[in-house]
């Protein structure tokens, strides 16, 4: 009976197998489904000249960077709503010391999301979006090296999320992960059965790899585009600095995100396959640490380094002036990218490992924040009798630099190994880490959609709730972290639902604050949506008057070009007939 | 070569690497000097190895980076970043040259 059913299987298999042969014996000519003209043998590339399909149809078969950027940028900003609320249900059930709303093993299953969905659904595709829109754009390339990888490595991010959040769904008895999102062995094995051997966890491991493999996809298809594809004048002497982060970051991806696979492929074979990568005899325990920091290190500088780089292009736009010591920046950029591969056992210096790798690892943490604080200065100094304008997009960008101090020093503390014996696991680090993650990384992705509002939708924002925004998450994170930080001093520990009546003063004014970012977060949606619908149009390629202080840059100049075109074609604008009068 | 690419302001742009090279190298030396732990164990190597590295790379990285910029630099225009296909753009003046 057992044979007769495998080889049912065995026959299915096989035909199926015949049958995507045969399918793909039918494509006669993949040279002609090329949307590069070059790419063509033989001028078959006849694709190029058409127009996109409409409808959804667009969107699930697009290859434009542009396009393709869009999604990443819905994706992202989905994924940050999602997170979000999953913090806010926390947050109010740590208005309470006990457990109230919700039960501690579902607060510990919201815990291992919202990390997880904040950085690997939200922080890598966000930044994504701007780097598929805009790189190209800057670099004054056709489109990405590889369009249709880049179209594949977004497509591989829709099924990570739902494995990644597959425990919420109503999936018979798959559960949430409760692991945390480090996921630390040997919780997460499931050796100890109960909740962490369902297969809530498999399903996210699998997602989270799906994710690693796009990003992984992605890195190689910027550093081909940023090398291969810049147009004559774009020197590696005149790169914006944003595409140097790109470059940057794509090289740390491309390094770090496989082992981060190869790690994860371990785990799943522990829990499924009885292999003991990990098991505690063996000291597995070490190994899963030093192998997901060895990712997750330089994992935090991925996330960081666009977001520095997109407030290094923005910030001096408002200040009338070049980028101070723009090749401090780039230099510094580069040395990020080399030293935080040096550094991941700084997570691990609480775990009794070796006091003489301890020591190595506390010096190289010392001398990253080296180029960091430089960057930091260079900003200052940008700003220093500049021609400050204090648009929406420069109030993230200032309040990015001044969560980044915060978020920077408290972070110099912890690499001290004697601070960091006391403060492990406390809040403190996670105050420390939101500030930088939340007040600087999220502030700059802001940043960058405030100010590439226009350029998107061709319509401007209100200008207004731009600022309700920023205020709102200015001062609503600051009062959060800040409480975070002062309740890590007094010694409340992290990942718990429920806590002593006496942390309690501080969790309610981290709740305040993170309510005041509620209220913002609803302002911005607000404002982007009925803006993106009702919204004044831009009537020109330079929204943001750059060209009176000489700031104008390659995409506002594809924007203006575009604008042109699009008005040449007569639409159903007010078509200026009288062109060419004016000036 | 070094004189050619390597002038004193391409030099003076990078001094913001040399910084954490030398706070590496104030440790290797230092713990070289001064440690507590026995001498000549595996442990030891790979405490050394762990600031070489990070040492070494980013010396070559830093020594790459600049030869690739200031050799662009002084072979073809500069342009504002970011700025050089605008319409109409000029080279900027290279605020080095006095």
């Amino acid at each position: 009976m057992q044979i007769t059913g495998q080889l049912t299987l065995t026959v299915l298999m096989g035909l199926f197998l015949v049958i995507i042969a045969a399918w793909l014996a039918r494509i006669e000519d993949w040279r002609s489904y090329t949307p590069l003209g070059s790419g063509g043998a033989a001028g078959e590339s006849g694709y190029v000249s058409q127009e996109k399909p409409t409808g959804i149809s667009r969107w699930l078969t697009t290859v434009d960077h542009k396009d393709i950027g869009m999604l990443y940028g819905a994706y992202g900003v989905l994924a940050f709503v999602v997170g979000g609320l999953m913090i806010m249900v926390m947050r109010v059930e740590l208005l309470d010391p006990g457990m109230t709303l919700i039960s501690n093993s579902f607060y510990n299953s919201l815990l291992t999301s919202h990390g997880i969905t904040m950085l690997f659904l939200f922080g890598t595709p966000i930044i994504a979006a701007f780097a598929n829109y805009l790189v190209p754009l800057l670099i004054g390339a056709d489109d990405m090296a590889f369009p249709r990888i880049n179209a594949i490595a977004f497509w591989l991010l829709p099924p990570g999320a739902l494995l990644i959040w597959a425990g919420f769904f109503p999936l018979g008895d798959i559960i949430p992960a409760q692991t945390a999102w480090t996921l630390y062995t040997p919780l997460s094995t499931g050796a100890g059965g109960g909740n962490q051997a369902n297969a809530g966890v498999d399903l996210m491991i699998l997602g989270l790899h799906l994710t690693g493999v796009s990003a992984t996809m992605g890195s190689i298809n910027f550093i081909a585009t940023i090398i291969t594809e810049r147009a004559e004048e774009v020197t590696w002497a005149n790169l914006d600095i944003f595409s140097w982060t790109i470059l940057t970051q794509s090289g740390l991806i491309l390094f770090a995100f496989p082992l981060l696979g190869s790690a994860l492929l371990m785990l799943l074979l522990d829990r499924n396959l009885g292999t003991s990568f990990f098991a505690i005899e063996a000291g597995g325990t070490m190994l899963w640490q030093h192998l997901f920091w060895f990712f997750g290190h330089p994992e935090v500088y991925i996330l960081v380094l666009p977001p520095m780089g997109i407030v290094s292009y923005v910030l001096p736009r408002f200040a009338g002036r070049r980028l101070f010591g723009f090749k401090f920046v780039v230099y510094s950029t580069l040395a990020i990218g080399v030293l935080s591969f040096g550094v991941w056992a700084h997570h691990m210096f609480a775990t009794g490992m070796d006091p003489r790798l301890r020591a190595s690892f506390m010096a190289v943490s010392m001398a990253i924040a080296i180029p960091s604080a430089v960057k930091t200065f260079n900003w200052i100094t940008t700003l220093w009798n500049g021609k400050v304008r204090l648009t929406t997009p420069m109030l993230f960008c200032v309040g990015f630099v001044s969560n980044f101090i915060l978020g920077g020093v408290t972070g110099v503390f912890l690499a001290s190994i004697p601070v960091d014996l006391v403060l492990h696991d406390t809040y403190y680090v996670v105050g420390h880490f939101h500030y930088v993650v939340m007040g600087a990384i999220a502030f700059a992705g802001f940043a960058g959609l405030y100010y590439w509002f226009p350029m998107f939708t061709g319509r401007m924002y209100q200008r207004r709730l731009g600022k309700i925004h920023f205020w709102t998450w200015m001062i609503g994170s600051n009062i959060t972290f800040l409480a975070m930080i002062v309740l890590g001093y007094g010694g409340m520990p992290r990942r718990y639902a429920t806590y002593l009546p006496k942390f309690a003063t501080f969790h309610q004014l981290a709740t305040l604050g993170a309510l005041l970012m509620f209220v913002g977060g609803l302002v911005w949606t607000y404002n982007f949506v009925v803006s993106w619908l009702e919204g004044p149009r831009v009537q020109d390629g330079d929204p943001w008057n750059l060209r009176d202080d000489g700031m104008y840059t390659n995409e506002w100049q594809w924007f203006q070009d575009r604008q042109e075109t699009a008005i040449t074609d007569g639409g159903d604008e007010d078509v200026v007939a009288d062109g060419g009068t004016e000036e | 070569m070094a004189t050619k690419v390597f002038d004193r302001d391409t030099l003076l742009d990078l001094t913001v690497n040399f910084i954490p090279l030398f706070i590496l190298l104030f440790f290797l030396v230092g713990y070289f000097v001064y440690n507590p732990f026995k001498l000549g164990s595996t442990e030891r190597i790979l405490q050394y190895m762990l600031l070489a590295t990070p040492f070494v790379l980013l010396a070559i990285l830093t020594y790459l980076s600049g030869k690739a910029i200031a050799s662009t630099e002084k072979s073809s225009p500069v342009y504002m970043p970011g700025a050089a296909t605008v319409d109409g753009a000029e080279p900027i003046e290279d605020e080095h040259e006095e």
